[in-house]
């Protein structure tokens, strides 16, 4: 791994996000959109005295936290797409850059942009809904550390999917992280799902760390049950995603698919 | 030899896109790879780039073997075609300064403005991408393959979006090159009058196969089957797809 190649593929990123509008839309208008729903919604329920004073809390403070983890795994895999709809690849892969330390540039690019998005649906949620996640932020660390790594998990094997069936399955970039977010039990506990549910809920590392977010939420302190099931499960998502990545860009090199996908 | 490729195969499924296909290149030399529409040059090309993987044989570059020294011989050599393109939202100058970067190339924006004046398209410095003609994102790709000083340059159909000058410009230009740094071009065209020009040798590609190797002259004489005084490789080219020649 080179840091000037992977400071390339930070620039060259950053460059985009400059001047594509739905890179900016992306980073700033959808988690803002998000909170701002969210904020009138807990607003309408508490009024009636609907809902206990701690769901506000659950409500936005999940809405934030998945705006992290949908935002870092969809820029990973519009990241490659960018790429392809460019017709780049070939420029890229027939200079000393390795894949790897493309990755490593795309994920520090999404680190930023993710942490931009965060800060504004943040600042909203403090404006305008009194809500501040910020002194949370510490109690949160462990879990938000986990969504993050779940993200790259997923953000890697959507590359990966990507690079081997090209512009055909796009959509996943926005699609996917939709897809576990009824089993990540983002809004509600996990003893809510049903019993075969319940079980694929468990196996993801995001319902660890919202389910260990609402213990802090409602006063339970750090959980170790739901943080080392969430790191147990992200390093085994993190070793197989990179195994697949690998596996996966061989045989497109093998196939030629990298000199034909677009 | 700066490039050895031996016994170089390439089968998807059952089909052969690059069959045996073996042929060296000196420093300093430009070779010609010249054959019809799916005769295997470019997948040929993307094999030495190591961006194919070889069914079988191998490419050795500088000496060493593509697949086990990947990085160091690309830091070396360089290649464009104007079949690939670059991001479009991007100037044509931030995206030399990401190539700048990937290759470390020391005082990046000073070896850039040389490279814009050299490729006559200074003015273009500013605009994206999406707004240049095909004839001037070709020479942005030039300028990029330029950018690390290449000991080797791959040029895939350099010419083939150009007007005939700014063709014969570039023409010019890659003999200057050639010339003053004393670097290696591989280069595949369907301008015979350019390679019969600018290559001192010429690999003819059929079906995947080498049907012939050798000078302009050697070439039009082998597949011609006559004796001429000046190499015609129009007419070979014609000879070869009319009457599918293969090896």
């Amino acid at each position: 791994m080179k840091l000037h190649r992977i400071m390339a593929v930070i620039v060259r990123h950053v460059y985009e996000a400059r001047r594509n509008l739905d890179r900016f839309m992306d980073m700033i208008y959808w988690p803002v959109l998000d909170i701002i729903l969210w904020g009138f919604f807990t607003i309408y329920l508490a009024q009636g005295n609907r809902l206990h004073p701690d769901l506000v809390s659950f409500l936005l403070g999940a809405a934030i936290l998945w705006g992290v983890f949908f935002a870092f795994q969809r820029d990973m895999t519009v990241g490659f797409l960018d790429e392809l709809w460019a017709r780049n690849m070939i420029n890229l892969f027939s200079c000393p850059l390795s894949v790897w330390e493309y990755i490593t540039g795309l994920i520090c690019v999404n680190l930023v942009k993710t942490l931009v998005g965060f800060t504004c649906a943040s600042t909203i949620a403090i404006v305008a809904y009194r809500f501040d996640i910020v002194p949370l932020l510490g109690a949160f660390l462990p879990y938000l550390l986990n969504l993050v790594l779940f993200a790259f998990a997923v953000g890697i094997i959507m590359a990966g999917l990507i690079v081997r069936y090209t512009t055909r399955i796009q959509t996943l970039a926005w699609s996917f992280a939709g897809l576990l977010q009824p089993v990540s039990c983002v809004f509600y506990p996990l003893k809510s799902l049903p019993g075969v549910l319940r079980a694929i809920a468990w196996m993801l590392p995001t319902t660890h760390a919202f389910e260990g977010m609402r213990q802090v939420l409602a006063g339970g302190g750090f959980s170790p049950v739901h943080f080392w099931w969430g790191i147990g499960l992200n390093a085994s998502y993190f070793g197989a995603a990179i195994l697949f990545f690998n596996w996966i860009f061989a045989s497109a090199r093998n196939k030629g698919l990298l000199v034909k996908i677009e | 030899m700066i490039v050895e490729v031996n016994n170089l195969t390439k089968r998807f499924g059952s089909f052969t896109a690059v069959d045996s296909v073996t042929f060296g290149v000196e420093q300093g030399e430009i070779i010609g790879m010249l054959g019809p529409n799916g005769a295997g040059k470019t997948t040929t090309i993307h094999m030495i780039l190591g961006l194919i993987t070889p069914s079988a044989g191998e490419v050795r570059i500088f000496g060493r073997d593509i697949r086990t020294h990947r990085e160091e011989i690309l830091q070396q050599i360089n290649f464009t075609s104007p079949y690939v393109a670059f991001p479009y939202r991007l100037t044509v100058l931030e995206n030399l300064l990401v190539f700048a970067r990937l290759y470390q190339v020391p005082r990046r924006r000073e070896k850039i403005d040389a490279m814009l004046e050299m490729f006559g398209i200074t003015d273009l410095r500013d605009k994206p991408i999406a707004r240049l003609s095909s004839g001037e994102n070709t020479r942005v790709g030039l300028a990029k393959a330029m950018l690390n000083d290449p000991r080797l340059l791959l040029l895939d159909e350099p010419t083939a979006y150009l007007d005939p000058e700014i063709a014969w410009q570039v023409k010019e230009l890659m003999m200057r090159v050639q010339r003053e740094r004393g670097t290696t071009i591989l280069y595949t065209s369907h301008n015979m009058a350019e390679v019969e020009q600018m290559c001192s040798r010429i690999v003819f590609l059929n079906h995947g196969r080498v049907i012939a190797q050798g000078s302009p002259i050697e070439i039009t004489q082998s597949i011609l089957k006559e004796e001429r005084d000046e190499p015609a490789l129009e007419e070979v080219f014609l000879r070869v797809v009319r009457e599918r020649i293969s090896a």
